[in-house]
């Protein structure tokens, strides 16, 4: 069936970045989180969720991202999400209150400059 | 009264008239150059002579092409002269006279009857001039100058008609005497019969021509020899003595006899001959003449028509025999002709029957070791009911033609095996009412009909194999039940051809791509069969796999015709059309390779056709240009594709056909599947299409300020919901912000009416909106067990929904959930 969500993994040193393109909803959440996890290496600084480029984003998504910031915390390793202000993603980041668990940024360069 | 010849030609008549306006003419001038009288006018004297002359000459050179009528004008026209210049010379008596000379002319020349017509002018001309001239004493010279030429008119009338009449015998006598001569020479002469005159004692008194000719005697020689000795076979002279003494002495002034005879000619060759002899008494000497016929030519005719009706016969035999061939051909064409083996074998029969003129014909054939009658020709109530079973049974143990009675008294029966490759596959049995003796000949012509009925039903069987197998095949290539697409009807038809034998290569095929749209796709691989079955089973999962990749609708095409290009045989190709439908954006777009346009009908204006796109059909060039066409498509808007066999009919340009679907498209239901059937009924004849027939219809979901669209309860069911609610959202003016917030909210209720649903997702949930003002409110119901959100995760869905929408309220009920979503969209 139809591919709604792709997703690219980039290494920027040692930081790991996931490009999330696409609409996330329960059909492409499950065993997403798991594949982003298995690309970040242990001795990966962090990861950034690139959501730049994604369309929607319901609770399951939302889920997987709360799963990962949990998953890299444990490991010690900082998670980045990039969202630009005012798109739709953003705004449901801002309903759940996302930014509790991981700080969400304008641009994947500021993401990226922060990391260290 | 018996018309008198005429004594002169019309030139004749024509010349004189000339001559007499001549002397007329010169008669007027020498009056002028002698001495006159003072009140004469010369000038118009001249210029009467002038005329005169001219007609004179024009009548002289024309003479011989003048008419009878033209020459009375002209000799009326003297007339007119004449007293003119009689008027002119005043006093002259001279002028008078030559009145004279014009009534003589007319009594010569013409009957009397016109002669004095021409007096009569005459007299009316004079009797006006003589008026205006001399009042005092006209009577005395008219009558001078009329009645002098009247009178002698009239004795030369009387003696030209005289002569005339002496003519007219003399010439009808000699051309009487001419033509009797002629007649006897001829009859004599040229007669193919010989004439010849006997005297009582037998001695040749004349001989004619064809005498001469007959017997090879000159009349010179044969005249004065007795007939007996010259002519009769010396066996046959006492039987001409005893003629000749008894037509002599018979008392009938006329007796005559008429018999055939054999006589001699000069070389001593002999020939049948029928004469006619007749008894003539000319002045008391009795003559017998005889005509003699030579008939051994209408012998040898005789003959000849004889041979030739032979010879006819053998033609109308031999013709019987061609017809007989021609007629085992049909029994080979009878299997092409044909769907099935039932049909094949029942025309077989009666084509068999007429064939062989017989009066029933029967099939048995073996199925499963047994015999059985498949087919029958049509019982002959004389002959009883007849299908000739137990005998068909013995025709098999003996392997080999049988003959027995029939049903019928008086009828018989023949049974010819049908061998395939040496099996006997079958017994042929034919029926005749009326007994026939049957030469080896007749059972050679049955045996040859057994042959082709074997080879047909061996044909057909095969045939029908094959059928079958592609029959099979390409049913399963057609999507058993169209994918059920929310917010979209899909209804397709496909019917084979009415007569055709063969499969065709249409197919169809419905798809959702990668984006939320919705491929069509309609293709017609060229050929019949297997082969094209086959060729369509490859191109649909190719292009299945191409499209499902995400590749443009362009591209698709490519790589189907690289397809065909280099894997198919040099002849396969395809037309093909791919449609994407794209409800969310509002658009369809297409790439079109040689395939008949599809259409788009919006209920705005009139059905259209997609123009645009085309390129050339599939397997035709190894690079072709696809080129991609978009175009708007509101809801409720159809998009119908079809292949030719719906608008293509024999004798007929496609444009005709094309016409007749947007006509018939115009009147159509909406609804998919009544569109299908509408569209059908009017396009394709009672008696099935003459092709394949494959017809395709997707229509959007109207959207007004309502809808209600049931989704499969599976999670890739909820990105064509929330196209669709995108699509309406935008539809009742809401916000780009708005849309994302509310599709956010519907996507929360929706996760959880799946989850309700539980793993097979069988019962679909249903999605439901209406907006009055700006108020708008969206519900969705699901069949299952409402559960209670788990708090963590899944517990942000309702968080979520409370968050985006005005209201939301869940109802959970024993027989499902429905959660209601409330929200006031911006103005």
């Amino acid at each position: 069936m139809t591919e709604l969500i792709e997703l690219d993994i980039e290494e920027h040193g040692e930081v790991v970045v996931a490009h999330l393109k696409g609409e996330l909803d329960i059909a492409g959440a499950s065993g997403l989180g798991d594949s982003i996890n298995d690309a970040v290496p242990t001795s990966a600084r962090g990861l950034v969720v690139d959501c730049s480029n994604l369309d929607f984003i319901d609770s399951s998504g939302i889920a997987m991202l709360f799963g990962l910031a949990r998953r890299l915390g444990s490991r010690r390793q900082e998670l980045r999400v990039v969202a630009r202000e005012g798109k739709p993603v953003a705004r449901v980041l801002q309903i759940v209150e996302f930014d509790r668990a991981a700080p969400i940024h304008e641009t994947l360069d500021e993401a990226l400059a922060q990391t260290n | 009264m018996r018309e008198l010849p005429e004594l002169f030609a019309v030139g004749v008549k024509a010349r004189s008239l000339g001559y007499l306006f001549v002397a007329g003419a010169s008669l007027g001038v020498l009056t002028l150059i002698l001495p006159h009288d003072e009140g004469v006018r010369e000038l118009q004297l001249y210029v009467l002579a002038a005329l005169a002359v001219a007609i004179a000459a024009l009548v002289y050179v024309q003479a011989e092409r003048v008419s009878e009528w033209q020459l009375h004008l002209v000799l009326a026209a003297g007339t007119t002269i004449l007293s003119f210049a009689n008027y002119y010379a005043g006093e002259s008596t001279l002028y008078p006279l030559l009145y004279t000379w014009t009534a003589l002319y007319a009594f010569y020349f013409f009957s009397l009857r016109l002669a004095l017509a021409h007096m009569s002018y005459i007299g009316v001309a004079y009797a006006v001039v003589l008026a205006i001239q001399d009042p005092t004493s006209p009577a005395i010279r008219w009558l001078l100058a009329v009645g002098t030429p009247l009178i002698a008119g009239l004795l030369i009338s009387r003696m030209l008609d005289r002569l005339r009449a002496e003519q007219l015998q003399t010439a009808e006598g000699a051309r009487e005497l001419r033509q009797s001569e002629a007649r006897t020479r001829i009859v004599l002469d040229n007669s193919p019969d010989a004439f010849v005159t006997l005297d009582r004692d037998g001695i040749i008194r004349s001989w004619n021509v064809a005498a001469e000719r007959m017997f090879g005697w000159p009349a010179s020689e044969a005249i004065g020899k007795p007939y007996r000795a010259l002519v009769t076979p010396p066996e046959l002279r006492d039987r001409h003595d005893e003629r000749r003494s008894a037509l002599v002495e018979n008392d009938d002034p006329l007796a005559t006899e008429h018999f055939e005879v054999e006589l001699l000619r000069r070389d001593g060759s002999r020939f049948p001959a029928e004469a006619t002899v007749s008894k003539v008494d000319v002045r008391g000497e009795i003559l017998l003449s005889g005509f003699i016929r030579d008939i051994s030519d209408s012998r040898r005719r005789q003959e000849e028509r004889e041979a030739l009706m032979r010879e006819q016969a053998a033609r109308a035999e031999a013709e019987r025999v061609a017809e007989l061939v021609s007629g085992m051909q049909l029994l080979v064409d009878a299997a092409l002709a044909h769907r099935t083996l039932d049909d094949i074998l029942s025309d077989l029969v009666v084509r068999v029957r007429g064939v062989l003129q017989a009066d029933a014909a029967s099939i048995h054939l073996v199925e499963e070791g047994r015999l059985v009658l498949r087919a029958a020709s049509d019982d002959d109530p004389a002959a009883g009911p007849f299908t000739g079973e137990e005998f068909a049974g013995r025709v098999v143990e003996a392997r080999e033609p049988l003959f027995d009675t029939g049903p019928g008294e008086a009828s018989s029966l023949i049974g010819v095996p049908l061998l395939a490759e040496g099996a006997i596959t079958g017994v042929l049995v034919v029926c005749l009412a009326a007994p026939r003796h049957f030469a080896s000949d007749d059972i050679n012509v049955l045996r040859l009909a057994a042959d082709r009925v074997a080879l047909a039903i061996d044909h057909a069987r095969v045939y029908e194999r094959e059928h079958r197998i592609a029959e099979t095949l390409q049913r399963s290539l057609l999507p058993e039940r169209l994918p059920r697409l929310p917010g979209l009807d899909v209804a397709a038809r496909y019917l084979p051809a009415a007569a055709e034998a063969e499969v065709g290569g249409d197919w169809y095929d419905v798809l959702s791509v990668p984006g939320g749209g919705v491929g069509l796709v309609m293709g017609d691989v060229a050929g019949k069969g297997l082969a094209a079955a086959s060729m369509v089973g490859r191109l649909r999962s190719a292009l299945r796999a191409y499209a499902l990749e995400g590749h443009a609708p362009a591209r698709v095409l490519e790589q189907l015709n690289r397809l065909i290009w280099t894997e198919a045989d040099e002849s396969q190709m395809a037309t093909l059309i791919y449609v994407i439908v794209d409800p969310a954006e509002g658009q369809v777009r297409w790439v079109n390779a040689g395939h008949p346009p599809p259409l788009l009908v919006d209920g705005q204006q009139p059905p259209h056709y997609l123009e645009g796109g085309s390129s050339v059909p599939l397997g035709v060039l190894p690079f072709p240009d696809f080129e991609e066409v978009t175009v708007p498509m509101d809801p409720g808007n159809t998009v119908v594709l079809y292949t030719d066999g719906l608008v293509e009919r024999p004798g007929e340009h496609i444009d005709a056909g094309m016409g007749r679907l947007v006509a018939v498209l115009r009147d159509a239901p909406t609804e998919p599947d009544q569109l299908c059937d509408h569209v059908l009924r009017a396009l394709v004849p009672d008696g099935g299409a003459p092709d394949d027939v494959a017809l395709l219809t997707l229509r959007t979901v109207p959207m007004g300020d309502r809808f209600r669209v049931d989704f499969p309860a599976t999670p890739e069911a909820l990105s064509s919901m929330r196209s669709l609610l995108r699509r309406w959202l935008r539809h009742v003016g809401a916000g780009e912000q708005e849309i994302a917030e509310v599709v956010t909210a519907c996507g929360e209720a929706a996760t959880n009416a799946i989850e309700h649903a539980g793993a097979g997702g069988e019962t679909p949930f249903e999605v439901g909106g209406q907006l009055s003002g700006r108020d708008m409110q969206i519900t969705i119901r699901d069949n299952g067990a409402w559960r209670a959100p788990r708090e963590g995760d899944q517990g942000r869905g309702l968080s979520l929904m409370r968050a985006l929408m005005d209201t939301v309220e869940v109802t959970p009920t024993p027989e499902g959930t429905t959660v209601r979503l409330e929200r006031t969209l911006e103005p």
